[in-house]
């Protein structure tokens, strides 16, 4: 989910760019050294909202920079374990399919997809459930829950996350409206 | 601006020599000056007391 989040962190304001107005420039760093960064406990930061509160400037020996603690909002992506999502996806592999469910993409295993037997049409990039002959393929909308997480600090594209549908109420968007029918239906 | 003689000698040279480097690292200068040397630039600016830096001493 995404969350707003009020941080701390040091900025170093580069002599050349003292002259400018502060507040402007040291959010503007902010930016370039936060957005798309990825941090395990805090999650992807998509952007740096407003500059808070700036300390006093402090000098290093040997530096002509000036370092300022600054708050700051900023908005993070941050994938948490069983959360539901809706995404669309956006590639089908012979392994399962990629949803885009915010900065980064979940992968759903074809084991993962139905509790049928899957198989994998490269040609038209579908997978098949064998019994129902229901088709998913990209630009399908779905319903998930997050059932891995694992984010890479270095390396934010090689982040992972790992989604499921098999459970009532999850899967494409079409099945879950089918599957209400028919018990609205078996009801009546 | 208070007047230079509020620091020590060890702080005056620790101010115009972050001064300098900042004023050699492209930093805008705070006065009209004809000089070129960014140390000189750095000892006028703190004569004249407009150098934005001070001193946080130990209690």
């Amino acid at each position: 989910m995404y969350i707003k989040i009020r941080a701390v962190d040091v900025v170093r304001v580069p002599p050349e760019r003292l002259g400018e107005d502060l507040v402007n420039t040291v959010k503007e760093l902010l930016k370039d050294k936060l957005e798309g960064r990825v941090d395990k406990r805090i999650g992807m930061f998509v952007a740096v909202l407003d500059v808070v509160e700036m300390k006093e400037g402090r000098i290093m020996i040997g530096d002509g920079g000036v370092y300022y603690e600054t708050i700051f909002d900023a908005l993070v992506f941050r994938p948490m374990m069983q959360e539901i999502v809706e995404g669309e996806i956006v590639e089908i592999v012979n392994f399962g399919a990629f949803v885009e469910i915010g900065p980064l993409d979940g992968l759903l295993h074809i084991s993962q997809i139905t509790d049928e037997f899957i198989s994998y049409d490269e040609k038209g990039a579908k997978l098949i459930t064998r019994e129902s002959n229901r088709t998913l393929g990209e630009k399908d909308r779905v319903r998930a829950r997050i059932v891995a997480i694992s984010l890479n600090e270095r390396d934010p594209g090689d982040s992972k996350i790992g989604l499921t549908m098999r459970q009532p109420g999850l899967g494409k968007i079409e099945w879950i409206e089918e599957e209400r029918k028919k018990e609205s239906e078996s009801e009546v | 601006m208070p007047g230079s003689e509020r620091y020590t000698k060890y702080e005056k040279a620790r101010i115009i020599g972050a001064r300098a480097l900042q004023i050699a690292a492209g930093a805008p200068v705070l006065i009209k000056t004809d000089k070129i040397d960014p140390i000189d630039i750095a000892i006028e600016e703190f004569e004249k007391g407009v150098i934005p830096i001070t001193v946080k001493r130990e209690k």
